[in-house]
């Protein structure tokens, strides 16, 4: 059997409830679910946060993190004798440093927090006035909008089902044909168009089809869908159900980041309330809990970890619309993607299209890094870093460099500033608007420290399976930090990193591994005497 | 004009079958395309990343032992974008991996190495520190992984779960630490595995490689006879061949080492199992008989022709009929034995003995 009934698919839960990769564990899960012990193995081995258990605190690592000083509340904690250990991203950039301790991230930890808990990791507490059981970062607008925004954070949430049945009166066809009107384009990075993937699912032969929800936050910098699950639940199970009703899906699948403890909560007492109300009707929800792997945000690896596999993304074509879970097609789609959908069921695709400048929609920006409010910002999309910053009560500092959309962005010079961060408008620059995570910096951060963490972020989260993302994210980590290490002869570490980038980009089987040089490529370009001079990296 | 479908192949027109990838057709038509991670038998995964194509209209090379063939394709497998991509993804690869030129201690010509020569790679790129972990205190005492020349290619662990079905390895970690592992990094001898030796016959780098003493003491340079035999160790008639040094045990020729034909040329289709592939020692053994025994009224074994022991075989078995009856006799025939051998010990035990008490020992 090759779909949900295959026990296989709880491998991960099953080990994360097994106490993670112990001596022993892997060989006696594998007996229990049924899968040949090397593959629990295997799986086991990919995910950090099952890979390593004894670790029961996580420092972030990521770069807003580290520019807000996680490196000393690591340190502190270190030397506080805590069972911890540096991690990717914890989508807390917001409220940095950001700690996980086991399954719940602490925000706005300061290494006095670290003294206060006395060497007692369960001790640990964030006293930056954030309550950690339901803490939100900041958002904008600061009041509830409802008329002139998709996605509202500071709406009510509402249990009533009011746009599943809209959608239900006017029939799948009139829905998809408001998508399409709306102009709706992916939100998670890749921009796509999100009723060519609507259309794509209803179509085929195949009946049995799934919706898959993409809550694997994890691109540093971005930490929108955290606030979206937290504040806008209702948005998104009602984004979902309508996409299920539209393309004929009668499973839904939700992968959330397993650091996403109190988001999961909350969606699961949110599904319940939705059940209760009889709006559910007809439709499985399965919820899956990531198990700490970047890489599970790319649509096909994602797939395969909700396999019950190793994260490793699958080469495309087929698209997931044709081939997805369980070889079945699969309308995938990120959080605020879905999350748009009642919003343009309700008032039509004409108004969310009329929201944006150049290309259509509100947007969750997300702003981190030195500015004076960092938050998660819904404006039109194609608004400047000025903009931006504007909202977010300004520059600390003089702005130096930005990066537009995550760390797979790049960095983009000051002078960008005015450009307008859209999907088109980046790409024009030779970046992209990603998952709009803006990451600012002032002089006051090496922009070299900055490109190491991020190029630190890739090697580390590089699945492995290719050769151009695998090795090469080692060697630029390696050939940076040669370069600005103190000796003097390290003066050609550079000397093929243009050539590896090339290769990377071109050789390398998804995402990850294509943009992971641009951090270092895009810093070279524009800002070339950080590393020595242009002929540094000839 | 034959309906067909067909691709166009640097600028030949080519057809194909529903469902053959683009390397199906180019090695079909003789057109070669460097592959590493492919292995016929196995899916594809298009992991190595040494096969990739330039198609019209797609934006990404694409690997061509993962892509399937369709109408009106153009495809190029030679031109400035891939050798560019070829040379520097050998470079990356040589970064990462042993420089040495000879062939690993396997024996085994190294496929990566061998690439970069022809492609005119790059290798002076420096040398990372290698991150994969290998598992030293595995004590089974015929495979042996090298993790410093793992390419991560994923043939060993897919032929140990496409082909043996025994998945007794998996790719284990992630990123640069990726290596490939068993439950909990035992040894082999505790895990499934059946030390069939499929995984170092596939490794194109040698990083699986065998521990057999003869092999490790090969010399590099080794020129090794192969000779096409048929397995003798049972009666499915695997067919093997004997690596042989032709000047080992004084001129008489000494094997090294067993592997099996190519895939897809002999009915066990590339595979062999624990006896065929590593128990060929015997062959070189002192003890080994040459010569029938008989043993004589000292108590000793004493040389004999064959015509001698089979009559004195054949006269103690009458002997014993005549003096217990049929019944008292009994045939176990050896596991060596094929089914024709098989046949004619029964047929020995019922029309000359007159006993149904015959049996084998692979029967069970
Ligand atoms: S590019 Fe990197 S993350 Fe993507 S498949 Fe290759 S190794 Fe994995
Ligand atoms: S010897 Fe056979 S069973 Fe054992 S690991 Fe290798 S391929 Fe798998
Ligand atoms: S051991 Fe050999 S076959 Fe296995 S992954 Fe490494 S290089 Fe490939
Ligand atoms: S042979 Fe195609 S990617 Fe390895």
């Amino acid at each position: 059997m090759t779909d949900e009934r295959d026990a296989k698919h709880a491998l991960p839960r099953a080990l994360q409830q097994a106490g993670g990769m112990r001596e022993g564990v892997p060989r006696r899960v594998a007996e229990e679910i049924g899968v040949p012990e090397a593959h629990a193995h295997g799986v086991g081995t990919f995910f950090h946060m099952l890979a390593r258990p004894e670790a029961r605190l996580r420092v972030c690592t990521g770069l807003s993190c580290r520019m807000a000083g996680g490196d000393r509340v690591l340190k502190a904690a270190q030397e506080a004798g805590m069972p911890v250990e540096g991690v990717s991203c914890l989508a807390g950039c917001d409220v940095a440093p950001a700690v996980l301790r086991e399954r719940r991230v602490l925000p706005d930890v300061r290494a006095q927090d670290v003294e206060e808990a006395k060497g007692d990791w369960q001790a640990l507490m964030s006293r930056g006035g954030l309550s950690e059981e339901s803490w939100c970062g900041h958002v904008w607008p600061e009041r509830p909008d409802a008329e002139g925004l998709a996605l509202d954070l500071h709406g009510a949430i509402d249990l009533d089902g009011t746009a599943l049945r809209r959608a239900e009166e006017i029939g799948p066809e009139r829905v998809i044909a408001a998508i399409e009107e709306s102009g709706l384009q992916g939100r998670g990075g890749a921009g796509f168009p999100a009723h060519i993937k609507w259309k794509g699912v209803r179509s085929q032969a195949e009946t049995r089809r799934y919706v898959v929800l993409n809550a694997d936050e994890g691109e540093p910098g971005t930490f929108k869908d955290r606030e979206l699950l937290v504040r806008r639940p209702d948005r998104v199970i009602e984004g979902l159900v309508i996409a299920a009703r539209a393309v004929g899906a009668e499973a839904i699948w939700l992968y959330l980041r397993g650091e996403f403890e109190v988001p999961w909560r909350v969606l699961e007492e949110t599904l319940e309330a939705f059940r209760g109300a009889g709006l559910l009707d007809g439709l499985e929800f399965h919820l899956h809990a990531g198990q700490g792997a970047y890489i599970c945000g790319e649509e096909t690896a994602l797939l395969e970890a909700l396999e019950g596999k190793r994260g490793m993304p699958r080469h495309k074509p087929p698209f997931p619309t044709e081939v997805g879970l369980w070889g079945k097609p699969t309308l995938i789609h990120n959080v605020e993607t879905i999350a748009c959908v009642p919003g343009i069921v309700m008032r039509g695709g004409a108004w969310f299209r009329g929201l944006g400048r150049e290309e259509p929609g509100s947007k969750l920006y997300c702003v981190s890094g030195h500015v004076a409010r960092p938050g998660t910002y819904e404006l039109p999309l194609g608004v400047t870093l000025d903009e931006l910053v504007e909202k977010a009560g300004g520059y600390v500092g003089e702005l130096f460099a930005f990066s537009p959309g995550g760390a797979s962005s790049g960095f983009l010079p000051a002078s960008e500033r005015g450009r307008p961060l859209d999907f088109k408008s980046l790409s024009e620059a030779g970046t992209m608007l990603g998952s709009a995570g803006v990451v600012v910096l002032n002089d006051s951060y090496p922009l070299r420290e900055a490109v190491l963490d991020q190029l630190r972020f890739f090697e580390a989260e590089s699945c492995g399976q290719c050769a151009p993302c695998r090795i090469g994210t080692y060697f630029l980590r390696d050939a940076l930090e040669r370069r600005l290490s103190a000796e003097a002869n390290q003066t050609d570490a550079l000397r093929n990193v243009s050539e590896a980038s090339w290769q990377m980009n071109e050789g390398s089987i998804c995402g990850l591994g294509q943009a992971a040089p641009l951090p270092l490529t895009s810093a070279l370009k524009h800002f070339p005497e950080e590393f020595g001079g242009p002929e540094a990296a000839s | 004009m034959s309906q067909q479908p067909r691709i166009t192949l640097g600028g030949r027109a080519l057809v194909f079958e529903p469902g053959e990838t683009l390397l199906d057709v180019a090695t079909r038509n003789g057109v070669e395309i460097p592959t590493l991670c492919h292995d016929p038998r196995l899916k594809p995964v298009g992991a190595c990343r040494t096969c990739l194509v330039e198609i019209e209209g797609w934006q990404r090379l694409a690997p061509a032992c993962a892509t399937q063939a369709q109408a009106g394709m153009v495809v190029a497998s030679e031109n400035e974008r891939i050798d560019r991509h070829r040379k520097s993804l050998l470079a990356l690869y040589m970064t990462d991996h042993p420089q040495e030129e000879e062939p690993a201690k396997s024996g085994t010509p190294n496929q990566l190495l061998a690439m970069v020569t022809e492609f005119e790679a790059a290798s002076d790129w420096g040398r990372l520190s290698q991150k994969r972990a290998g598992r030293p205190g595995d004590r089974n005492p015929y495979i042996h992984y090298d993790a410093d020349s793992c390419i991560l290619c994923a043939r060993c662990t897919r032929y140990c779960d496409e082909i043996e079905g025994v998945s007794a390895i998996a790719l284990a970690g992630r990123g640069s630490e990726t290596t490939i592992s068993t439950a909990d990094e035992l040894s082999l001898l505790d895990t499934t595995c059946e030390i069939c030796g499929g995984c170092i016959d596939v490794c194109p780098t040698g990083a699986m490689a065998e521990k057999m003493p003869l092999v490790q003491e090969a010399r590099p340079d080794l020129q090794l006879e192969t000779v096409r035999t048929t397995c003798n160790y049972c009666g499915v008639g695997c067919q093997i061949d004997l690596n042989v040094d032709r000047a080992g045990e004084d001129g008489h020729g000494r094997i090294v080492k067993v592997t099996s034909p190519e895939p897809g040329t002999t009915t066990n289709d590339g595979n062999l199992c624990v006896k065929g592939r590593f128990a060929y020692e015997f062959v070189h053994h002192g003890d080994r008989l040459t010569t029938p025994l008989v043993r004589g009224k000292d108590g000793e074994l004493h040389d004999a022709s064959w015509e001698d022991a089979l009559r004195i075989a054949a006269d103690g078995l009458m002997g014993v009929r005549e003096r217990h009856g049929a019944d008292g006799l009994g045939f176990v025939s050896s596991s060596r034995c094929t089914g024709e051998e098989n046949y004619l010990v029964q047929k020995v035990a019922r029309a000359v003995f007159g006993t149904n008490n015959v049996h084998q020992c692979a029967a069970t």
